[in-house]
């Protein structure tokens, strides 16, 4: 158990960490990388077919958009008496507010919140950004808590990670029920052109399952923590590599929320 | 092998082993992380009010990827801590994601022509 001869290899060939981190730690961030790539590629392209279509406010008449500004806006979406015996969806698609040759306003389509029928667009969603931003809080403190070999404060922290993850994803599966309910599927869309829907349940879909690709690992982290496996091996640096994995999914948010939702 | 002695120091540089061997961990406080928190939610909640206050259109849309790239900085540099690590890594993980811009911008251009044919 003498001098190891790798000391006396250069850094660049396997000296020592030419990056000043762990092998693992670097190739979380090289994965990471990668999977930006890929969600870079989905979103730009959904980029490049959303603004293929006119929108909206360039093929819908002037007297029509006044129409929903007065008659949708202010009321509820559902059961209006403006929407006589026809739904939400199809009196817009009978006004032309919806149509296959051109893209929806995102505010009009999504404007559901749990527990009230009032046409409140957008804020279902800020309110799933605010938790995932939330858990990402907690998911840092968990770290900041590890690099002080703090245990009670990781599993806390942890364990408050695990259970924003549980609520966004319950958000997300209640936005899906929300839109599959009035008729969006992987290949029929009421409020626009199908590739909408399509791409909206491709790329919400991929960063959901990464979401609870990210639950999972959280959780076998926090086993870990309760175990002591961290305060034996002497650091707590699988905290921070689950910790990249899970501020990563939440920056593809960001991105996922100004694409879909805003754009 | 080294980590198969309990005694080996992981964080040693000399007697390098790459399969046990991490850097010496410190923590840089919570202040920063809070700062970056409300920044976040403050930059959200402008990205819903400029939806409702600004026309549509690209001056909106260009406003809304650039304050997703601000975001996305804060989260980057921060809270998955790049801004402490070595430059090289910097470089290695900042560089690549310059391409992703120009994959917007050429994107952006490319589907601005398809609406022009009508397809």
């Amino acid at each position: 158990m003498s001098n190891h001869a790798v000391s006396t290899k250069p850094t660049w060939a396997g000296g020592k960490s030419p990056f000043k981190i762990s092998y693992g730690k670097l190739m979380m961030w090289f994965f990471l990388l990668s999977d930006a790539f890929t969600f870079s590629s989905l979103l730009v392209g959904y980029g490049a077919v959303r603004f293929s279509f006119p929108s909206a406010e360039e093929s819908v008449p002037a007297e029509v958009q006044t129409w929903v500004k007065h008659n949708v806006v202010p009321f509820k979406t559902d059961n209006h008496e403006a929407f006589h015996d026809h739904g939400f969806v199809e009196s817009m698609q009978m006004k032309g507010v919806f149509s296959e040759s051109h893209w929806p306003a995102p505010d009009m389509v999504f404007n559901h919140f749990p527990g009230t029928h009032l046409h409140l667009p957008l804020m279902f969603v800020s309110l799933m950004t605010f938790i995932l931003i939330l858990s990402s809080v907690t998911m840092v403190l968990a770290v900041e808590a590890g690099q002080r070999m703090e245990k009670n404060k990781v599993q806390l922290y942890m364990l408050l990670t695990i259970v924003g993850g549980f609520m966004f994803l319950g958000c997300q599966a209640w936005e899906w029920t929300m839109f599959i309910g009035e008729g969006a599927k992987l290949f029929t869309n009421p409020f626009g052109p199908v590739t909408f829907a399509a791409l909206f349940f491709l790329v919400t879909g991929f960063h959901g399952f990464h979401v609870f690709s990210g639950v999972v690992l959280n959780i076998i982290i926090y086993l870990n923590v309760l175990r002591g496996t961290y305060e034996r091996r002497g650091h707590y640096e699988m905290v921070e590599k689950v910790g990249l994995y899970w501020h990563f999914v939440d920056l593809v948010w960001v991105f996922v929320f100004t694409f879909f939702y805003l754009i | 092998m080294a980590h198969q002695n309990k005694t080996v120091d992981i964080h040693d540089e000399e007697n390098y082993d790459p399969t046990v061997w991490v850097p010496k961990a410190h923590s840089h406080g919570t202040r920063a992380l809070w700062k970056t928190f409300w920044l976040l939610l403050a930059l959200t909640i402008i990205d819903v009010v400029l939806y409702f206050m600004m026309d549509p259109g690209m001056s909106r849309n260009v406003t809304f990827i650039i304050l997703g790239i601000v975001k996305a900085a804060f989260i980057v540099y921060v809270f998955m801590h790049l801004t402490y690590e070595h430059k090289s890594l910097k470089m290695s993980i900042v560089l690549p994601m310059i391409g992703v811009v120009y994959l917007i911008v050429l994107l952006l251009k490319e589907a601005d022509f398809w609406n022009y044919l009508n397809w």
